[in-house]
Parts: C-alpha cells; sequence; structure tokens
C-alpha cells in the first residue's frame, strides 16, 4: 500500500474527529447522533492492510475520546472494531457494491460503539436508560441515520483515500 | 470469490494488543474520577479538558452557525417525547436544591470568617469560584471560573483571592461559568495606586488613612501589561513617590465614569523604578501578588459601598 494512501487516510480520519468533536455535539438529538470518525474510519480502513486499518482505527478512536468528553477508551475500542470490520469486509467485497456493504459495516460499528458506550456507562456507574428503550431510540436510529451518512459520502471517502484502486474486485 | 490480505495474522495480534490497550485507557479514566469533585485531574481528564478549551473558540462559533438547526431539532425532539425533558427538569430541581443548600452553607461559613477574620464589610462578594481551566492562547491569560449569572456575577466585576488581592475581572459571563481576565492580561488596565509599605496591611488590605491625604503625593497611574509581558505602571508622574518594595493598589478612580474596581485591592509590589531626564512619567514594573498558575479559588466581588458613586 502506498505511503500516501495511509497518511491521506489518517488525515481523512483526523478531520472527521475534529468534525465530530466540534460540529456533532451541535446535531445530536435525543440519543442519537452522526458519528463521523467511525464513518470514516470504515471507508477509509478498508482499502488498508490489516494492520495498518486497525492503527488507524486506534489513532482515530483515540482522537475522539482525546477530543471529545466522553469516556476515554471507548471511542479507541469502538474505532478499532469499526477498522477490523472495514478491513475483512474488504477482503470478500463484491465489484460495485463496496460502498454499500461498507455502509452496512458503518452502521454495524456504530451499533456496536453505542452498545460500548452504553456498557462503559454503566461499568463506571454513570446513570444510563433501559436497554430496550436506548436500543429503539439510540441504537436503531443511529444505525439508519449513519450509514445513510455512510452511503453518501462513503463513495467520495474511498476515492480521497485511493484515488487509484489497485485492486480487481471479484 | 475473496482475497486473503498481507499481514493478517500482524493485524490481528495488533487488534487484540490495541484492545487491550483501549480497556486500559477506560478503566485508567475512570480510575482518575472527576477532576470537578476537588481531586486533582488525571493525565487523561488533562487531555480532554485541554482539547476543550483549545476548542472553544471554534465550537463558539458552530454554536452561532447552528443554532437553528439545533433549535428546530430540539423542538422536534420535544414534540414526539418530553420523558427526557421532565427527567432533566426532575434534576434540575434536585441541582437547584443541592446548589442552595451549598449557598446556604457557604455564606454561613462566610459570615464565621468574616466574624473570626473581620472580612472587610465594604465589599459584597459572591459565592466561592472553582477555577476550571485556564483559556487563550500566548497573547491572553485568562481563566474560566465556575459561577456565572446565576450566582449575580456580571461582566466587569473584580476578582479576588483571598479578601482582597486583585486576580482581575469577570469579561465574558455565561449561566453558569464566568471568563476572567488577568491583571497579567495585555487588555487588563486599572487605575492604582503606589503606597510605601508602612501604609498598607496586604494580609487585612487595610490602607492607612494618611494615603488618602491629598496633600502627601504617592504615585498613581494605569496598571497594565506591555507587548513585552511586563505588569506595569503607567503615567505615574515623575515627581511622585514610587519606590522599590512599595505596594500597589487599587485606586478606585475612573473619572466621571463608574468604577471598575473599589479602592485598596491589593495587586502586587514595584520590582523597579526608573525614569530618565526626558522622560514625563516613571518607568515601574511590578511583581503581581498572585500567578496564573497559584490560582485554584477566588471570589467575585460583585458589589461595593461607593461602587456607583
Amino acid at each position: 500500500m502506498e505511503q500516501s494512501t495511509v497518511v491521506r487516510a489518517a488525515v481523512v480520519v483526523a478531520v472527521a474527529a475534529l468534525l465530530d468533536a466540534v460540529v456533532v455535539p451541535y446535531l445530536t438529538f435525543g440519543y442519537f447522533s452522526p458519528r463521523l470518525t467511525l464513518v470514516a474510519v470504515v471507508f477509509v480502513a478498508a482499502p488498508l492492510r490489516d494492520l495498518q486499518a486497525v492503527l488507524l482505527g486506534f489513532f482515530g478512536g483515540v482522537l475522539l475520546d482525546a477530543l471529545g468528553g466522553d469516556l476515554f477508551g471507548v471511542g479507541a475500542l469502538g474505532g478499532l472494531i469499526a477498522a477490523a470490520l472495514a478491513s475483512r469486509v474488504s477482503a470478500v467485497r463484491r465489484r460495485g457494491a463496496e460502498r454499500i456493504l461498507l455502509a452496512q459495516v458503518a452502521g454495524v460499528s456504530v451499533a456496536i460503539y453505542d452498545l460500548l458506550g452504553y456498557a462503559a456507562r454503566w461499568l463506571s456507574g454513570l446513570s444510563v436508560p433501559q436497554l430496550g428503550e436506548y436500543t429503539l431510540w439510540g441504537i436503531l436510529p443511529d444505525v439508519l441515520i449513519n450509514a445513510l451518512i455512510a452511503l453518501l459520502i462513503g463513495g467520495w471517502l474511498l476515492r480521497v483515500v485511493d484515488p487509484k484502486p489497485q485492486h480487481s474486485w471479484e | 470469490m475473496g482475497q486473503k490480505k498481507p499481514g493478517a495474522v500482524s493485524g490481528l495480534a495488533t487488534l487484540l494488543i490495541l484492545c487491550v490497550a483501549s480497556l486500559a485507557l477506560f478503566t485508567v479514566f475512570v480510575k482518575e474520577g472527576d477532576c470537578e469533585q476537588g481531586g486533582e485531574c488525571g493525565p487523561l481528564h488533562t487531555v480532554q479538558l485541554g482539547a476543550a478549551e483549545v476548542l472553544q473558540p471554534v465550537r463558539s462559533v458552530f454554536a452561532v452557525i447552528l443554532s437553528p438547526v439545533t433549535n428546530t431539532g430540539e423542538r422536534l425532539m420535544s414534540a414526539f417525547d418530553d420523558s427526557r425533558e421532565q427527567e432533566l427538569e426532575r434534576e434540575l430541581r434536585r441541582t437547584e436544591e443541592l446548589a442552595a443548600q451549598a449557598s446556604r452553607l457557604e455564606r454561613e461559613n462566610a459570615e464565621l470568617r468574616e466574624l473570626l477574620e473581620g472580612q472587610r464589610s465594604a465589599y459584597q462578594y459572591g459565592p466561592l469560584a472553582q477555577v476550571v481551566a485556564p483559556v487563550g492562547d500566548q497573547f491572553t491569560q485568562r481563566i474560566i471560573i465556575n459561577l456565572g449569572t446565576q450566582e449575580g456575577v456580571e461582566s466587569n466585576m473584580p476578582v479576588v483571592i483571598g479578601q482582597s488581592t486583585l486576580v482581575g475581572r469577570t469579561t465574558e459571563v455565561s449561566r453558569h461559568t464566568a471568563q476572567v481576565m488577568l491583571i497579567t492580561d495585555q487588555m487588563f488596565a486599572a487605575g492604582v495606586r503606589i503606597i510605601p509599605p508602612a501604609r498598607f496591611d496586604p494580609s487585612s488590605g487595610e490602607i492607612s488613612p494618611a494615603v488618602t491625604d491629598e496633600s502627601t503625593s504617592y504615585g498613581q497611574g494605569l496598571l497594565g501589561t506591555d507587548l513585552e509581558g511586563y505588569l506595569g505602571v503607567d503615567l505615574v508622574s515623575t515627581s511622585a513617590r514610587a519606590e522599590e518594595g512599595d505596594f500597589i493598589v487599587t485606586s478606585g478612580r475612573a473619572g466621571d465614569k463608574e468604577l471598575l474596581f473599589p479602592p485598596g485591592l491589593y495587586v502586587g509590589k514595584v520590582e523597579s523604578v526608573s525614569s530618565q531626564d526626558i522622560d514625563q512619567f516613571k518607568k515601574i514594573v511590578v511583581e503581581p501578588a498572585v500567578g496564573p498558575q497559584d490560582l485554584e479559588q477566588v471570589r467575585v466581588i460583585t458589589d461595593w459601598a461607593g461602587r456607583n458613586g
């Protein structure tokens, strides 16, 4: 993998984390909000090697934790899982369907991230809503919204990171 | 047909290691505790606090830009579901009760202290404020305290440490926080008087009546920080008395305008005095009584005798 691709991927993730910290708090309604860092991690980690992908996911997650005010470690783990999922899925994706597939991965990653956040709050003794209520009004809308965002901007993210794909998709 | 990516094994190993690292970060963060509860901030909390302070200006810009979206979203949310609002209202009521209790206890404490230490009754103090975080950049010296309009704090109120040692003045005040411009900020200015040590007791803030005697020419001028970062007093006449080791206190003078500071607040000591024959004013460098790094708890003087003339 070209070094420039990795650098571009890191920059995209950093910008997404910054936007997550600065803009997203004002776009959070109830339990759901855009998870730009996770979406970015999923799309930019996909063309990378496994090792590069997980390192990038961890980097993005730690950045999200540092810039945001939530429990530290949740973003790191969430980013890591998102990158790992994206990296694995990219090995089996089909020609022309990668954007849809990765949008689904983004949705799953957001769901995992939300559950991690829920568990972390519970573990640290902070108040949490009922899990059923949170799943219905928090995780589900979060997954749908972020999958939609991923679908909309995913193609652009893929082009930014990897303008000349070297793989031949089957 | 799928393809196996190179480095899958090392990727898996790294994934496991980083998972453990993430859990370790979470554990450390939780173990650090909340730095607002009196303890010191741990490194991870400090990172977040620092980032929050750095991003605060950008956030405030986006807050203005995105306020229509936020308001619309909140209205939509409340139209669908008001249970969260009710929960927040309950929480707010509980917090207000606790705040009222804390305020009452603090007032009692202050009254007792006043009895014990003979606090200057001419000043009306706000509750004890905690310094939340420093803000600003290389050109500003400001802090944020955890008092705001809710506690009666307004902009341009003097902020002191102890009873009467001037720290700065409030600038931007929100509901529960206020930004304090420190005396070492280049935008800060205050009318001050230079008093010999024998005439002033910095521990009590009491000035000898002889100082107010207009027949004696004690140095008076404008306190400020120059571009080189030196705190000093400008516009002190070369004929006025000013010596190394003298105390600097606020003069309370502001022409015909409302007084920004009450007279007699201790600022610091004269570190050096110099002047040349061609100078119209003395060059006085001041050593501030408190540095920004020493600030943990401060008080806002919300009113004082003779404030409005």
